[in-house]
């Protein structure tokens, strides 16, 4: 008995080679995995725009496809490491920090330099200042997107009602301050339990009380942590705790209770980023409001902290063909089409996007102001913490700023702490140097 | 018939399992101590030079202290609160015993994450429940931002951690006190001996195998503490709440340095192991 009917059988085989060819077709489809870190709420909640460029670019990569994981902003930097410790990192991720991060990775050989891709696409909207953030020992190994600035969000309803109006010198916002406090109002919603809110703060502070000079003087040069400029950096933002302008027990408040805080109309501002404009604009029950903070010592440029925050970055373990897909996808992530949409998406302005760019593109206002305050000032606009401190420093500086506005350490204590960290991840080779 | 090879070969499976998953790791961790590591990555011999950074690390100082006052604490409250409350419980009616043990055991079922986000939401300074609790009679003054103050950070989560583990404490006493043969209370009632009296000369030694194991038991959870940490104050504010284990965490995790984070684990395990030793010692006394 047959089971087949005569002449099947040469149709069947024909039939399997074909879908084992396409099977084989298949699998040897290049495939780029990514890393990235753009929730759809929250910081960087750029996931919108992401979804929407894998589709716009995916078609240009020549038959590649992208296989996109989303990890949280706020443990990706983990995740990445533990990747990098066990040879497992992914072919493309978009992560943070920066520059001293990027260099370990790239000291390591985890990284694929990117010179070559950069030659090939030009890439001219990351200037040099961009490209030597991600530069280690004279190779590029990320390619920088988003600009990320500090600045202080307010509640315009509340100053208007308590006839208070914007500072625009160091001492009109201490007056502020100071007026909100005896209105029974909290002047700036803060909220250090999750640790990392605080180093922002205090990067805006060191720029605005030390300059860029200065600061690049401590982090790239043989000036200690504990000079004068610095010290007036930290007693400020110690004496901001004291003179209650953050809310009672600020160190046990999350980050995101405190922009919830600032959100509900309970407190008049709130100091921090860019990389939570969504959540600020979407949460808002005001007409939300920004200004830059203003220099705090005399003789200090206005200016803001800001920095790359995040890069792309290939695998050195990636194939070529991999490694070459993800530049092309990359080129056109950062293409000015997809910028567009990186901003009204995303609420993220990618590196080299103008203010008239701003202005044409449907952009909310929020953004549109931000952006321009923030950028007004590139050559004072000074360095971010995050993003220029090798890890090691950086978890010391947690611990340390928690205690200094705590009041359980004095500057002079904070800054000696920092000292020592700083000197031991220099001796240790840590240390990031443009 | 069985015979010490039958034995050792039915133990085999679950010894090499063991050795796989327990033995072998460890193993690992202890060559990990001895290399410089940069970022997750391997790198020179340092033999014994991350032994050496333990001296000069005040962070492992103050974490190790951190550590012994939460054994010291976690000794005291839960085991004392549970063996009183056993002991008063142990001459109720059996469904008021089945009833609130059950109700003492509730917390031990919450995982410590959770308790850690329920707690974290009581303690909190803006909508804390503690606060506004002791504002709502009359004694707002003692409001406090509980886990942000150096003072009572560590504190408030041995509360926490004492919330947890009290309810393990009456259940391990009540089922050791009703194995207590009720001739001797009877005997000592006759004989005139008071409550306190029959509690403190009968119960409490009679108790103490399951005091032994408790005691071990909370010392071992106590030098491993980390989820409720982690959840609520990540070691802060500061260095306040910081343990052995959230240090490991971050000098592992955050700072990638793996070495270092190698050592203060073996120092972990010594410690441990130590206390383990100690206490098995002691329960075989007779």
């Amino acid at each position: 008995m047959t089971l087949l009917p005569r002449g099947s059988l040469p149709v069947l085989l024909a039939a399997g080679l074909v879908a084992s060819v396409s099977v084989q077709a298949a699998t040897a489809q290049t495939v780029v995995t990514q890393w990235d870190q753009f929730a759809m709420a929250g910081i960087t909640a750029a996931g919108p725009a992401m979804d929407e460029l894998i589709g716009t670019c995916e078609p240009d990569l020549g038959g590649a496809t992208v296989l996109r994981t989303i990890a949280p902003s706020i443990g990706i930097r983990d995740s990445y490491r533990l990747a990098v410790s066990a040879n497992k990192t992914p072919d493309l991720a978009y992560t943070w920090p920066a520059a001293s991060v990027l260099a370990g990775y790239a000291r390591v050989g985890a990284l694929a330099p990117l010179d070559d891709y950069y030659e090939q696409y030009g890439w001219e909207g990351i200037n040099d200042f961009y490209r030597g953030r991600n530069s280690f020992e004279g190779a590029i190994y990320g390619v920088p997107m988003e600009q990320d600035l500090m600045g202080v969000y307010y509640n315009p309803a509340l100053f208007e009602e308590n006839g208070i109006a914007v500072p625009t010198t160091y001492a009109e916002f201490q007056a502020a301050a100071e007026a909100f406090k005896e209105k029974g109002i909290t002047p700036i919603a803060f909220g250090n339990r999750d640790r990392w809110p605080a180093t922002n703060t205090l990067s805006l502070l060191l720029g605005l009380s030390a300059g860029k000079a200065v600061e690049e003087e401590v982090l790239f040069g043989d000036t200690p942590w504990a000079n004068e400029q610095f010290k007036l950096a930290a007693e400020t933002f110690q004496s901001w705790a004291e003179n209650g302008y953050f809310p009672n027990g600020f160190n046990g408040i999350g980050y995101d209770e405190a922009n919830a805080l600032f959100l509900s109309g309970r407190a008049a501002m709130t100091i921090t980023g860019t990389w939570v404009l969504q959540d600020m604009a979407r949460g808002a029950s005001f007409d939300l409001g920004v200004f830059m903070l203003p220099p705090v010592a005399d003789g200090v440029a206005p200016g803001t902290m800001w920095g790359e925050g995040s890069q792309w970055q290939v695998s050195a373990n990636a194939s070529q063909e991999v490694k070459d897909a993800a530049a092309a996808y990359i080129d056109c992530l950062i293409s000015p089409a997809s910028r567009e949409v990186w901003v009204e998406k995303g609420f993220l302005v990618p590196i080299g996007t103008t203010p008239e760019e701003l202005e044409q593109w449907d952009a909310l206002p929020i953004v549109k102001s931000f952006y321009s305050q923030g950028l007004a000032t590139p050559d004072a606009n000074f360095y971010d913490l995050h993003t220029t401190l090798p890890e090691s420093v950086t978890q010391v500086l947690y611990a340390e700023l928690q205690r200094l506005i705590g009041g359980d350490a004095t500057a002079d204590e904070f800054l000696g702490a920092m000292d020592t960290a700083w000197q031991t991840a220099i001796d240790n080779g840590e240390r990031w140097v443009p | 018939m069985l015979t010490t090879r039958s034995a050792y070969l039915f133990l085999a499976p679950s010894l090499a399992l063991y050795l796989l998953f327990v033995g072998l790791p460890i193993l690992q961790v202890f060559g990990f101590s001895f290399f410089d590591w940069d970022n997750g990555i391997a790198g020179d011999f340092i033999g014994l030079a991350n032994y050496g950074r333990l001296l000069g690390d005040g962070v492992f100082w103050t974490a190790l202290w951190h550590n012994a006052i939460w054994v010291v604490l976690t000794l005291a409250f839960p085991l004392l609160a549970g063996l009183v409350i056993a002991a008063i419980l142990a001459e109720r009616n059996a469904n008021v015993v089945r009833w609130l043990g059950a109700i003492y055991f509730i917390p031990r079922t919450i995982p410590l994450v959770v308790a850690g986000i329920i707690w974290g939401w009581i303690y909190n300074p803006i909508f804390g429940l503690l606060n506004f609790g002791l504002e709502a009679v009359g004694l707002g003054g003692l409001a406090g931002a509980w886990l942000a103050q150096d003072n009572t950070a560590l504190l408030s989560l041995n509360v926490v951690g004492a919330w947890t583990f009290f309810g393990f404490c009456v259940i391990i006493y009540l089922a050791a006190i009703q194995s207590i043969d009720p001739a001797l209370y009877e005997a000592a009632s006759i004989d005139g001996a008071s409550w306190w009296r029959k509690f403190r000369d009968l119960t409490v030694p009679l108790l103490r195998g399951s005091t032994l194991f408790l005691g071990l038991y909370a010392a071992i959870e106590a030098m491993r503490f980390f989820d409720l940490v982690w959840v609520t104050t990540q070691g802060g504010p500061g260095y306040a709440t910081e343990v052995l284990t959230t240090h490991i965490y971050k000098t592992f995790f955050l700072v990638g340095d793996f070495g270092y984070a190698a050592t203060l684990s073996v120092v972990l395990l010594i410690i441990v192991l130590s206390i383990s030793a100690g206490a098995f010692a002691l329960l075989r006394k007779p």
